[in-house]
């Protein structure tokens, strides 16, 4: 079994070291993570907006920031982490098309509805890669907790926070 | 509608009016870059968001993605995504140099402007043939992953449900050297698929 495993649109993993869990070309996509340094265990959440409108979420928590960064702490509490070892990092939020979408852009509303709720549950944000009008692959390393960012192309096109 | 609930014959007919609309974008395409364009059968699709990435040729295979908006009795999205080989090798054909990369002024007004002709020639012959009036906004490119490019589109999407209806239809131009491979997509909202279905003939 490969030591990295893939989140896609709407979905929560958790895993333990030596493994890494990675979100593809994300864009207004953010990708939350959350991990406890003690265990060595973390999470990733791969969201698409900020929160349902429809009244019909429920059965894919990992769809909305709103109800992704509860589920993970759940999944994360379940599997031994404890609360207040846990540090959040987010990355992606970009707005590809500025102007394409009449509303605010769902990319820094999914960025703002993050840090809203992890401020609600008490998880410090300790770090991010957000904003911007690029894609971004994002690996969550269990080793270390590291949140390795890559965009496609530039000068400083791999970041590690 | 539900997009799940869409029947056989109802996607026949929509493969069948992305065929003809294709047709005559193509025909505006080869005029453009001088050489005859190719168009492959229609593909109509239902599936989830979540792997629309893939079904585009994966969230981090790089590409130049022109997108429009659908305005007119119609909502949705309109996306052109050609493969970072093909943009190349179509801006070789259309300033016959190659001089004019996909980021700059040039090559990125010239990908747009392309992208212009086949939308509007595309939606003006779906919209003549259902009687509705169907244009696309402005173009709005981006040269990225992508996923990333798709994404703001299926959040828009994802605001109704967790289905994707997808019309694609791949077209190639190739001359010794030259072969370049594009990719149409069709994304109505799920309301805009009630109306194209009304005014083929079929049930909503």
């Amino acid at each position: 079994m490969s030591r990295r495993q893939r989140v896609g649109i709407a979905e929560i993993r958790i895993a333990r070291a030596p493994a890494g869990l990675v979100g593809y070309g994300l864009g207004s996509c953010l990708a939350i993570s959350l991990y406890d340094p003690e265990l060595r265990l973390g999470g990733f959440a791969h969201a698409l907006l900020p929160r349902d409108e429809s009244g019909q979420a429920g059965e894919r928590p990992g769809k909305y920031v709103s109800s992704a960064v509860e589920a993970l702490l759940a999944a994360l509490v379940e599997a031994g982490a404890a609360p207040q070892r846990l540090q959040a990092k987010l990355a992606g939020g970009a707005t590809m098309f500025p102007g394409l979408s009449s509303r605010q852009s769902v990319g820094e509303r999914n960025v703002q509805m993050a840090r809203q709720e992890l401020s609600r549950l008490g998880i410090p944000l300790v770090a991010e890669d957000v904003g911007g009008s690029h894609g971004r692959t994002c690996e969550l390393l269990l080793n270390d907790g590291k949140l390795l960012v890559r965009l496609s192309r530039g000068r400083d096109r791999i970041r590690i926070i | 509608m539900d997009f799940g609930r869409l029947a056989e014959r109802q996607k026949d007919i929509l493969r069948e009016l992305s065929n003809i609309g294709v047709g005559h974008a193509a025909t505006a395409l080869s005029q453009m870059v001088g050489q005859p364009v190719m168009l492959e059968v229609p593909d109509v699709a239902v599936i989830d968001l979540a792997e629309v990435p893939d079904f585009i040729g994966g969230p981090e295979q790089l590409v130049a993605g022109v997108v429009f908006r659908l305005e007119g009795e119609a909502s949705g999205h309109l996306l052109l995504i050609l493969s970072e080989p093909s943009a190349d090798r179509l801006l070789q054909l259309l300033f016959a140099d190659d001089r004019h990369a996909i980021d700059s002024d040039m090559g990125s007004s010239a990908l747009m402007e392309l992208g212009n002709i086949i939308a509007s020639s595309y939606l003006s012959v779906l919209g003549g043939m259902l009687k509705l009036d169907l244009r696309p906004s402005v173009p709005f490119m981006a040269h990225d992953m992508a996923g990333a490019v798709v994404d703001q589109v299926l959040g828009e999407l994802g605001r109704h449900g967790d289905l994707a209806l997808v019309l694609e239809t791949r077209f190639t131009s190739s001359d010794r050297q030259r072969d370049v491979r594009g990719h149409l997509f069709l994304l109505p909202d799920p309301g805009t698929l009630d109306v194209l279905l009304r005014a083929a003939g079929g049930d909503a």
